[in-house]
């Protein structure tokens, strides 16, 4: 994979963002990355620049951006996967606070058969620390038009509305990794939920894949928003550990997911069956509820 | 510009369970190929042994109705002589699906074969189709006392030759690790004699495949915990159970990117080869002596890797094993664009020491690479049954780059 160079504010040739969505970071992270991206040389604010980023530290930062992107975004039928990262910087200073400077190609995660269709971003990502929950500022064409989207969005709502809850126990995929078309928007609202887990965890070095959703507990419809309290199984490189996150979010199109979570940190000693057995596990990590 | 009009994702007209074929595809995959004559045909004639038990007069007269069905095409294999004692049904492919609903409509207790039995199953059956090119090597036993069952391909009439080991299934969960080796295996015997490359490399070399290296944590996959990866050893001093049997090799042990945690998925272990699924095959290849290459297959991520995995720093042959690796990654990516991504295992995944491919390079084997099949997370190990045979066809493609490299460069 080649990464090509370019002055980070030059416009790019055939750039177009006719409907990109912006989003928002905090306005003094904003300042701190356009200051240390101004001034360009590696001796400001500390920031020691890489001279051969390693391609999976970049895809790592990016897919931390996309996830961030697709919780913002709260389209659960609009969601986007890494493809390539086309160019990408990273800096590292003394206080082991990681940045990058990213432009990557996506692709719509739950594309129909034929349908391959790539989106652009360009992000920066900044990690405080080696910790996780950065610092994310990312724009990225429009995949589908929004007019559309919301139309999708409300499809997956009607349908979700409609299914008895809960589902009878079962893994999503199953062990043979089908999902079945009925379960299909429930997959992928799971995936916005654990979007914004994903984010919240990933660190320079931690990234994360959702293998499963292991149990769907309650399934409620209350004042019309679709309330869904979910287990997730997460796939965690590098340390290759399965960890188990009990998801709670509420949404309604249209408008911002609301998340609480809480995952099982350490594995415990061999259970035959699933991770809630015992005490009851208090969602305790708050978002924006 | 108006987007095409495709139509809406979400269909409001699903029923809430749909009978599919995925499932099937999966068992019926590690049942008997039909394919003499032709090596790429995707017929199968899976089956499954099926138990039900029988509790009384009831339950008996509701299985001969089961059996007695024409279009089910069971087969009573043991029929309860006594109540109480079980009945053993083999169940054709197509039936599979409605044997269990029947069985669960009628409240009958079954269980099913598990499914390394089946590849086994393939196993012996590939022996018996190709007697002339194929053997059977024990090489040893699981923790559990599983068979550890080892692929011969020889056309050396009993001579020790130069060797190429093909390793997979050393991750419990990397289902289409081993699903890509036993067709890898039918493969090699039906095209030995018809394509020109593998029987040029089966006149110089012997290839050993080993579909299941870590069969007990494959049963384990299969009957508790579909994300299980280690072996299923018991840690003297822990509740936990297994290590990471590719972090347990005698390279760099307990180095960096592995954990003393016993309850950890990269545990190594409590000393090099300590898992004796490991100590198996690196006492049969050490003893051997003259092993050239080994492959070593995973998923999930698309890549293809060489050595070394316990640091980022180039190894001496680092320049020829990129060359045959980019001809390898190009090969898979010709037949359905696949793409893999090309480096040395600790510049491109991570650092892990104590791996496979690491002790395989520091023991003379210079063709050492570790491929991670598909997907790129998408799927991640519970890779659906209609990707086996494109994957296993376009890593074949990607085997046969590497062993010819090796044949004419011995």
């Amino acid at each position: 994979m080649q990464l090509r160079r370019q002055p980070l504010s030059a416009p790019r040739p055939g750039d177009t963002r006719p409907a990109a969505q912006r989003l928002a970071v905090p306005l003094l992270l904003l300042l701190a990355l356009q200051g240390a991206a101004a001034s360009g040389g590696p001796e400001d604010s500390g920031w020691l620049q890489d001279a051969e980023p390693s391609s999976r530290l970049l895809s790592q930062a990016a897919r931390a951006a996309l996830h961030f992107f697709n919780f913002r975004a709260a389209s659960p039928s609009a969601l986007q996967v890494l493809a390539n990262v086309l160019d990408g910087r990273s800096w590292v200073n003394q206080k082991k606070e990681y940045k990058f400077d990213l432009v990557f190609t996506t692709e719509f995660y739950s594309a129909e058969e034929g349908e391959k269709r790539l989106g652009k971003c360009s992000a920066q990502v900044f990690f405080r620390n080696e910790k996780p929950r950065p610092a994310v500022n990312v724009t990225c064409t429009q995949l589908v038009k929004k007019e559309r989207r919301q139309e999708e969005d409300y499809q997956l709502y009607k349908l979700m509305k409609q299914l008895k809850s809960p589902l009878n126990a079962v893994s999503i995929p199953d062990s043979h990794g089908y999902i079945a078309p009925s379960l299909r928007p429930i997959w992928d609202l799971a995936f916005l939920g654990s979007s914004y887990v994903m984010w919240q965890k990933s660190t320079p070095f931690l990234h994360y894949y959702m293998s499963q959703i292991s149990s769907v507990k309650q399934w409620k419809t209350n004042d019309d928003a679709i309330d869904f309290d979910y287990t997730v199984l997460l796939h965690e490189f590098s340390t290759q550990e399965i960890i188990p996150c009990r998801i709670h979010l509420v949404w309604y199109p249209s408008k911002p997911l609301k998340v609480k979570y809480h995952c099982q940190e350490r594995q415990t000693p061999e259970e035959a069956s699933g991770t809630e057995e015992g005490s009851a596990v208090a969602l305790t990590e708050l978002s924006n509820f | 510009m108006s987007l095409p009009q495709t139509p809406y994702k979400y269909s409001l007209t699903q029923p809430l369970y749909d009978w599919h074929p995925w499932n099937m595809k999966w068992i019926l995959f590690f049942g008997a190929l039909i394919g003499s004559g032709i090596c790429d045909r995707e017929t199968f004639s899976g089956h499954q042994v099926f138990r039900i038990n029988i509790r009384n007069e009831d339950e008996i007269s509701k299985l001969n109705r089961l059996v007695n069905s024409d279009n089910l095409k069971l087969d009573l294999w043991k029929s309860p002589s006594t109540l109480g004692h079980p009945a053993d049904v083999l169940v054709p492919s197509f039936s599979l699906q409605e044997v269990k609903s029947f069985l669960e409509d009628h409240g009958l207790e079954y269980s099913v074969a598990i499914e390394d039995l089946q590849i086994h199953k393939e196993m012996d059956s590939i022996v018996k189709s190709y007697p002339h090119l194929v053997s059977a090597v024990k090489i040893g036993h699981s923790f559990e006392n599983r068979l550890m069952y080892v692929l011969k391909f020889s056309t050396g009439k009993g001579r020790q030759r130069p060797a190429i080991w093909l390793n997979a299934g050393i991750h419990a969960r990397e289902w289409i690790s081993s699903a890509t080796a036993i067709w890898t295996a039918r493969k090699i015997a039906c095209d030995y004699g018809r394509d020109l490359v593998i029987t040029s490399i089966l006149e110089k070399m012997d290839i050993f495949l080993l579909p299941v290296a870590n069969p007990d944590g494959y049963v384990y996959t299969h009957t508790h915990n579909r994300l299980w990866r280690k072996t299923r050893s018991v840690n003297p001093r822990s509740t936990c159970i297994g290590a990471d049997p590719n972090r347990n090799w005698d390279s760099h042990f307990g180095g960096v990117g592995t954990s003393n945690d016993p309850c950890s998925d990269t545990y190594h272990g409590l000393h090099a080869h300590s898992e004796v699924e490991v100590k198996s095959v690196a006492d049969f290849i050490t003893n051997h002596g003259d092993f050239k290459c080994l492959i070593d297959l995973h998923s999930y991520s698309q890549l293809v890797m060489y050595p070394y995995g316990y640091t980022t720093s180039r190894v001496p042959d680092a320049d020829e094993l990129d060359m045959v690796a980019r001809n390898a990654s190009k090969a898979m990516a010709s037949l359905s664009g696949t793409q893999y991504q090309v480096g040395s295992v600790g510049s491109t995944v991570y650092t892990a020491s104590g791996n496979t491919i690491d002790w395989a390079y520091d023991n003379g084997i210079k063709y050492a690479f570790s491929f991670e099949l598909r997907d790129t997370g998408f799927y991640a190990f519970a890779l659906p049954a209609d990707q086996i045979i494109p994957t296993a066809q376009e890593t074949w493609l990607g085997l046969k780059t590497i062993m010819e490299h090796v044949r004419n460069n011995i």
